[in-house]
């Protein structure tokens, strides 16, 4: 818990992420430019289409009125019940750096230094956001030990009583006996 | 007039809190005249919110345009039967349908026990009437319904005014489920507050035994239904309305309705945990607890928009109101449960690991495994927010992530757990039960393997589909199959007189197969395709077997809306197979636009047509297009489940016919028979024959 970050001192760990991120963004950029001088822009190939479509659906429209994933965006209340403006913005960033041939994570991390952690539609497995991910897992298997435990002291139980819980056995008689009594009508 | 409904909720309150002291007074003091009285203004609320109900619907009618609320939700252009709609459209006539459905289940639970349970029910009343101060707490003094609007004139003296026109109803909001949907959850919601009353009623006045459960069970049945039914509606709505092809997005509003439904239907089985074998009672009664305060913090999360959602026309601050009302409940219940618990204390013991008992815990294991996951996930971007100051997202991907194993594991165990005998199942039990579906799941597995069914998830619901409905088919057929021998009838009317006879038991295994369709349906999710593009007169699009053609764009319009259409012709194999229209409308009063997707649904799959309308940036149509497979299972499965419910409630054909029957021909049959029909002459419970009989008809209700 103490690597958490506090909520007054804004992420050291990401900080010093960011200078790692800060580094590659450069490369990158710079491996970008060398790319783009060699070759114009082109459009996607099927296979970075597919990526650039998944990424979209990883990161949140920031329009701040939707709830949808880029890929998903539509108003419906508003005029047009597509991407709205933030969201065409957004693909159209994606598809440019899917085009560039950059990668999903270094394409995710610079969404999140643009737009903080919410961009992402699913929190990373990290820092406190980690127990979103860890809870619903851990809580079943915690519960699923006590439901074991639970039914194994009522076994226990149920074999240290074995008259009580296992009743007279449904001797030829006893079927007989209840026969008897429903034709007698005295059940109810 | 304009006073006349406020009167009346200001009425009810006091009459509210007059059945809630009086009814204390009398239990402690044995006071009998003052319980009779507690009872009847308990009874009286309804008929005074029932009066202020009607008075906001006269606004509404009239277009009163000098209440504030209608001022707010209606027009005068609005068609009749969305009038009657808008009462629940905002905040506070939400509130008040609460508060009138609340009023109704607790009229209807003291009336119709009126004459029973003397030392009961004026417990029940005493806390239904509880609740109700609550809701008419915040109906008179929160968010009133009746606020009418004020101006200022030239001098700055108030008075009332009247507007010309009101502002409409959200054109989201238009759409025929709006007059069914939210009633509907809102019966969910409020009508488990009488099982919890009952509960609490049970534990605060040591009521004997499990009679509680035998008095809620079809109450809480009801309830269930609702909620189920309150779902799938918003669902469907969403689906037909929204436009993005999907009809669940795990908003916080949708999980607000989930999580009790989840729970109820926890509490739906584990009861007969306690029924049979008066197990588990301090579980069942956390169970209907834990329940209620989940209708309450949907209703919570619902009204006060605490978490981001696209309900967002129900935001407000009354979200103090409703976390201090929690904490009461909470409160109340743990006192009542910490004073009463020796009351709870009873006799669990297991004689085997591979029985239905055991199969009971494993499902509310997972049942609550799935509630918890969906509350976490929901709350949980407050809570990170409160911890780290930094805002995420929890969405889509972390509740199908989460939920699609659990769901599995949870069909997993409606095909084995209402196979398993009460107490003990033997390995040959087994044998018999399962062999057959489970080889016939798996080699149709291994077909649809073979046929190029990839997706894992996918292919796992199919197999366990495959299972659950052939062991719901196989004990159909072998209960049949013995009264057909018997009886000398046709299968057809021994399944029906099956049926009738213990009409729990197959009612929930129509339940269990509706749910094996909503699952199969939801699994054709994996399989949905998506398209959209730009498109002018003349050019078409394809998506799977489809080319869809755009034949023309016009604009009808009427005095509510004006109106974009495109007409589609749709081809399939080259053929032309239908024409589509999908359609945006421009609503005068409000300027909001509204989708009208056009769906042609087939039982296969659902061909989904948007016109998402002109695109600002290149000044051209754009048509999105879905094609969403199996969508019709879930819809066709949702009226398979409220059937078996009915049924489920249906009273059984009375024990001495059972008997009569059972007695004319040889029990020795029944029992060779097998498990199927009369599973529990083989039961060795019975301490006397007379008990015995009596097990008989309802042993191995499901």
């Amino acid at each position: 818990m103490e690597s958490r970050p506090s909520p007054r001192c804004v992420n050291p760990q990401p900080r010093l992420r960011f200078v790692g991120e800060f580094g590659l963004a450069i490369a990158a950029s710079l491996a970008v430019l060398l790319f783009l001088a060699a070759a114009p822009a082109r459009a996607l190939t099927p296979g970075q289409a597919e990526r650039a479509h998944a990424l979209s659906l990883r990161l949140k429209c920031m329009c701040g009125g939707c709830n949808d994933t880029v890929g998903t965006c539509n108003h419906s209340g508003g005029a047009f019940a597509g991407p709205c403006a933030t969201a065409q913005a957004m693909l159209k960033e994606i598809d440019e750096r899917v085009g560039r041939g950059e990668s999903d994570d270094l394409i995710l991390q610079d969404f999140v230094q643009e737009y903080g952690p919410g961009v992402l539609i699913s929190p990373p497995a990290k820092g406190f956001d980690w127990l979103v991910w860890v809870m619903p897992v851990l809580l079943p298997i915690l519960a699923f030990i006590l439901v074991w435990e639970v039914v194994r002291r009522w076994k226990r139980r149920g074999e240290l009583q074995p008259a009580a819980a296992a009743g007279p056995p449904v001797s030829a008689e006893l079927l007989d006996r209840a026969r008897r009594e429903a034709e007698s009508g005295s059940d109810e | 007039m304009d006073i006349f409904g406020s009167f009346a909720l200001l009425l009810a309150f006091l009459a509210a809190v007059y059945a809630f002291a009086a009814g204390l007074i009398g239990i402690y003091t044995r006071r009998q005249l003052l319980t009779k009285s507690a009872r009847h203004a308990g009874m009286a609320v309804f008929g005074l919110v029932a009066l202020a109900v009607a008075s906001l619907e006269y606004f509404f009618f009239t277009d009163n345009f000098s209440m504030a609320y209608v001022a707010a939700h209606s027009n005068r252009a609005l068609p009749g039967f969305y009038k009657f709609a808008a009462l629940w459209s905002g905040q506070e006539g939400s509130l008040l349908w609460w508060s009138f459905l609340l009023a109704m289940f607790a009229f209807l639970a003291l009336f119709l026990n009126r004459k029973r349970h003397p030392e009961l029910m004026p417990w029940v009343g005493v806390i239904l009437a509880g609740v109700q101060i609550f809701f008419l707490t915040l109906n008179n003094f929160v968010a009133n319904p009746f606020n009418v609007i004020a101006g200022t004139d030239s001098s700055g003296a108030l008075h009332l005014a009247t507007l010309a026109q009101g502002s409409g109803l959200n054109p989201l909001l238009q759409y025929p489920e709006m007059v069914i949907h939210p009633p509907m959850l809102y019966l969910g919601y409020t009508g488990f507050t009488v099982p919890f009353a009952f509960a609490l009623a049970a534990l605060l006045g040591r009521y004997p035994g499990e009679k509680w459960i035998h008095i809620t069970r079809r109450w809480t049945m009801v309830a269930w239904c609702f909620l189920g039914v309150g779902i799938l509606l918003g669902a469907h709505w969403a689906y037909a309305v929204l436009g993005w092809g999907g009809y669940w997005e795990w908003d916080p509003v949708e999980n607000a309705a989930l999580l009790p439904w989840i729970t109820g239907t926890a509490f739906l089985h584990s009861v007969m945990m306690q029924e049979k074998r008066g197990m588990m009672r301090v579980w069942n009664v956390w169970l209907v607890f834990c329940t209620f305060m989940l209708c309450i913090l949907g209703t919570f999360l619902t009204r006060a928009g605490i978490v981001n959602s696209v309900h967002a026309f129900a935001e407000s601050q009354i979200g103090g109101w409703f976390v201090g009302f929690l904490a009461i409940v909470l409160a109340v219940c743990l006192l009542a449960w910490y004073k009463n618990r020796d009351y709870l204390r009873s006799d669990n013991q297991l004689d085997s690991l591979v029985s239905r008992e055991s199969s009971f815990l494993f499902n509310n294991l997972i049942l609550l495994a799935a509630c918890f996951a969906v509350l976490w996930g929901t709350l949980f971007p407050v809570l990170s927010e409160w911890v780290t100051g930094s805002k995420i997202s929890v969405g889509p991907p972390f509740f199908d992530k989460v939920n699609v194993p659990i769901a599995l594991f949870l069909l997993f165990l409606t095909g084995v757990g209402p196979l398993l005998a009460w107490r003990k199942t033997s390995f040959d039990a087994l044998k018999r039960n399962f062999a057959w579906p489970l080889g016939l799941a798996l080699i149709a597995g291994a077909v649809a393997f073979a046929l190029g069914f990839r997706n894992f998830y996918a292919w796992v619901c199919l197999v366990l589909s495959v299972f659950v409905t052939l062991t719901i088919a196989s004990e159909f057929y072998r209960g049949a199959r013995v009264i057909s021998a018997r009886d000398h009838v046709n299968i057809v009317s021994a399944v029906g007189e099956l049926t009738m006879r213990n009409t729990r038991r197959y009612g929930g295994y129509i339940v269990h197969f509706g749910m094996v369709l909503i699952l199969v349906g939801i699994a054709g999710r994996a399989f949905s395709l998506d398209i959209q593009k730009q498109v002018s007169v003349g050019q078409s699009l394809t998506i799977g077997p489809y080319t869809l053609v755009c034949q023309n764009f016009d604009s009808p319009s009427n005095a509510n809306y004006s109106s974009q259409r495109a007409t589609i012709e749709v081809f399939r194999n080259g053929k032309s197979e239908m024409m589509l229209y999908p359609e945006r409308r421009l609503f005068s009063a409000s300027q909001v636009t509204e989708t009208i997707v056009a769906i042609e649904s087939s039982p296969l799959r659902d061909l989904y047509v948007v016109y998402s309308g002109i695109d600002p940036s290149t000044n051209k149509p754009v048509i999105h297009a879905f094609v969403n497979p199996l969508v019709k299972f879930i819809w066709f499965g949702g009226i398979v489940v409220i059937l078996g419910t009915g049924l489920a409630m249906f009273p059984e054909r009375s024990a001495a016919l059972v008997i009569r029957t059972a007695t004319e021909s040889s029990w020795g049959d029944a029992i060779a028979a097998g498990s199927g029909a009369t599973p529990a002459l083989g039961s060795p419970s019975a301490r006397s024959g007379k008990s015995y009989m009596r097990r008989k008809d309802n042993s191995d209700e499901s």
